[in-house]
């Protein structure tokens, strides 16, 4: 693979983790020893891996999980200002996936649900520090918020599907998805 | 008849000849040139509601929905071009915005769901619209089939299934526009339902998860089953089964569409009850020590067996045999000294009648009308049900029922009449509606042999002889009882009241081969003074795969083989030999039920 472009700058990565399981992230980590390949071509800047938590300007944007509060939604439109490139991955980010199963529900229930009425709540409690985010009436996809480059989907999305996208873009070419690549489940 | 038209035309730029009448899909399918399809299914009438088989006609401004655009002589048809995908491609957005079709959770996922290969194929990584996410039910109400709103693309496949195929119409779509939703029976639920008859075709051809059986859901990909094609054994019809398994367990069970009786349709028996019921398996040989049934070697049992009957005089002893046995048993049963299998009530003289009508089925399906004598196909045989149904409601087919106990069928037929009370005034009726037929049939079940059912049958065939014109009716012979014409055809004894059967001649032992009967073969136990006189027998051997009331009186239980595990023929109603195929190994320590007569016999 001709990916030896040590005389050029490293491309620039930040990943953000919204609302979503991390599988995605756990999956990219799942790339093992393509890792090491990886990280002499790209430098990973703030993530969920290398707990750096500002987020710098970069060249390469990736997002796993939907948009579930206001502190999902100011990150996303805060990398999606300091990227060139933005990756939704998985099907969070894109479709909304399992958190968005609340949107079904009137917000209050679901709220009183996860912290009152769950079995093993002895007194429940629902916070209100202003600390905590306020949740989003509706769960929703990235990509109804900011422009989205390019799509991932899977739950989570393999590492070879990983891999197949970062090294089309790091060669210059938008991946192409068809029936032998593309995954939603 | 005139032969129809031959027209050519050009399909992407290849010359494709049909006839006039043939859809352009229909014509494409034929010259293998794929055109992407959603509510189409090849059995049933097309809709043309999914628009993913548009295609472009050249010279036409618009693009038309192929499954449901006839083909014209001449005409240029483009199915693959960059606008008609951007449509489709559309179209899929569109349907994936609508509801909640989340992958990772469903049903149907890893690659079963046609909405989810259509994006693959499409290339849809992300939508460009916003998701509706609307609050669906979900109706887990129903004991085998279950219907998620929120996976339901509207494609009407299960809807003109139910109409097409099984003849209820219980589903149907409700309301307008965006609030369209399947319904079973007005508004009611699968649990509550009066003519849904849970026959699942509705399921089988579901596109997405939204019809699914409750049984199957969540156990393997059905991509990467093994199918095995077997017979139905759960009644004298013999509908064709694919058995999806995947390591040695049944994952679901649908129709067999290359079945030259059933074409595809199942009943809830063949559906469901034989894989999706929790039955006790006997898994291994018991045999009664102190008092007590307990495991035993397939060597102890069978040297049981042998010893017992070794002690009684050829006179005292008998086998009363399953009417599922297939055909291959036959020439071991004639091995016995007295032998017998068991049958409905009256089935017996329908076994001697010796009528045999091939292509019943299709006699069914042409019939213009049906007579109905003695037979109750919706309560026993649900296929033929099924086409009585479709050929009445959907050809005009006229249907005359003669039967003591009612059916949903009445409620289709010209003339229903309870046997017992019958006037001249009737018959010149009965007359009126025969008048005209050109194509009819007469199927006649057990209780067409009861006195009130041979009169009214030779008031029938004076009716037609009266006619002077016309056919005489198609006579199909219906029987209950799986393989009972074939078995009584080779020389076994239908014994229809088991009691008078064995004080015949007192018994001192007795084998009764249940095989796989639901009911282990209890219900012979139902009948007056047969418990009495069982209990009374010294050795009573059990052949049976469930267990039950009659097991549990046995001196001796041999494990059988269930109707998935059966390896060789049966013969249907309609006279056609049919091959039962194994599709697993035999659980347990069960056997063939020929392989265990046979070791008896040494």
């Amino acid at each position: 693979m001709k990916m030896n472009m040590s005389d050029k700058p490293k491309v620039k990565v930040a990943t953000v983790w919204l609302g979503g399981c991390s599988g995605c992230h756990m999956s990219f980590l799942d790339l093992d020893e393509r890792l090491v390949e990886l990280v002499k071509l790209v430098d990973i800047t703030a993530s969920p891996i290398t707990d750096v938590k500002e987020i710098p300007n970069v060249d390469v944007g990736i997002v796993e999980g939907a948009v579930c509060n206001e502190e999902n939604e100011h990150v996303l439109r805060t990398l999606r200002a300091r990227c060139k490139v933005l990756i939704a991955l998985g099907d969070c980010a894109i479709t909304g996936n399992i958190p968005a199963l609340r949107n079904q529900f009137d917000l209050d229930d679901v709220v009183a649900r996860g912290f009152v009425e769950t079995e093993s709540t002895q007194i429940g409690e629902i916070p209100s520090d202003s600390v905590v985010p306020t949740l989003l009436k509706k769960v929703r996809p990235i990509q109804e918020f900011v422009k989205v480059d390019v799509h991932i989907p899977g739950c989570p999305p393999d590492a070879d599907t990983i891999w197949y996208v970062l090294t089309e873009l790091l060669a210059g070419r938008m991946p192409q998805w068809n029936e032998k690549n593309l995954r939603y489940d | 008849m005139i032969a129809p038209k031959k027209i050519t035309l050009t399909i992407d730029g290849r010359r494709c000849t049909g006839q006039e009448g043939q859809t352009i899909l229909q014509i494409a399918q034929a010259h293998d040139i794929h055109i992407p399809t959603l509510c189409y299914l090849k059995h049933l009438s097309p809709w043309g509601g999914c628009r993913m088989c548009i295609v472009e006609i050249v010279g036409s401004p618009k693009v038309v929905p192929a499954c449901s655009t006839p083909a014209m002589d001449g005409k240029q048809v483009v199915t693959n071009s960059e606008s008609l995908h951007k449509l489709r491609r559309s179209t899929l957005e569109l349907l994936f915005s609508e509801r909640n079709h989340i992958c990772p959770f469903c049903v149907m996922n890893n690659g079963d769901c046609e909405l989810q290969q259509q994006g693959y194929r499409h290339g849809i990584d992300a939508i460009r619209f916003p998701y509706l996410y609307p609050a669906l039910p979900v109706d887990l109400s129903g004991k085998y089939i279950a219907l998620d709103q929120n996976r339901c693309i509207l494609c009407t496949r299960c809807v003109r299934t139910c109409e097409e195929m099984e003849g209820t119409h219980s589903l149907d779509i409700a309301n307008r526009g965006a609030k369209n939703h399947v319904v079973v029976d007005l508004g009611a639920t699968f649990g509550t339902s009066d003519s849904c008859t849970s026959c699942g075709a509705c399921v089988a051809a579901c596109p997405t998860g939204a019809l699914f059986d409750k049984a199957a859901a969540f156990r393997g990909k059905l991509g990467t089953c093994r199918i095995v094609r077997t017979t139905c054994t759960e009644c004298p019809v013999g509908c064709g089964l694919l058995v999806y398994t995947k390591e040695n367990r049944i994952v679901e069970v649908f129709g067999d569409f290359d079945s030259p009786v059933s074409e595809g349709h199942l009943c809830v028996r063949g559906r469901y009850e034989t894989w999706a019921e929790p039955r006790r398996r006997i898994l291994q040989p018991l045999l009664r020590r102190h008092g007590k049934l307990e495991p035993a070697t397939w060597d102890e049992a069978l040297q049981a067996v042998r010893q017992a009957a070794q002690k009684a005089k050829p006179v005292q002893k008998a086998v009363l045999v399953s009417p599922r046995l297939n055909n291959e048993t036959v020439a071991t049963l004639k091995k016995f000294e007295r032998v017998g299998v068991f049958v409905a009530q009256n089935e017996a003289a329908l076994c001697a009648e010796g009528d045999r009508c091939p292509d019943s089925m299709a006699k069914l399906h042409d019939a213009d009308t049906i007579i109905l004598l003695g037979a109750r196909p919706s309560h026993a045989q649900g296929v033929v049900a099924a086409k009585i149904r479709t050929t009445v409601r959907r050809q005009g087919a006229k249907l005359l029922i003669f039967h003591t106990r009612k059916s949903d069928l009445d409620q289709y037929a010209d003339i229903c009449a309870n046997v017992v009370s019958l006037e001249h005034k009737f018959w010149d009726r009965v007359a009126e509606v025969l008048q005209d037929a050109k194509r009819p049939v007469l199927v006649y079940g057990p209780e067409a042999m009861t006195p009130i059912g041979v009169a009214v049958l030779e008031r029938l065939i004076k009716i037609f002889e009266a006619k002077n014109a016309g056919p005489a009716p198609a006579l199909i012979p219906l029987p209950t009882s799986t393989n009972s014409l074939k078995l009584a055809a080779g020389g076994i004894e239908p014994v229809e009241e088991v009691g008078p059967w064995l004080d015949l001649k007192p018994l001192k032992f007795l084998h009764i081969v249940a095989s796989d009967e639901p009911d282990g073969g209890a219900r012979l136990l139902d009948e007056r003074y047969v418990r009495a006189l069982v209990e009374e027998i010294d050795c009573v051997v059990v052949q049976a795969a469930y267990q039950s009331r009659l097991t549990d009186l046995a001196q001796v239980v041999l494990p059988a083989a269930i109707w998935c595990e059966k390896q060789g023929t049966i013969t249907n109603f309609e006279w056609r030999e049919l091959p039962l195929q194994a599709v697993l190994p035999p659980r347990g320590e069960a056997r063939q039920d020929r392989e265990i007569l046979e070791a008896v016999l040494k």
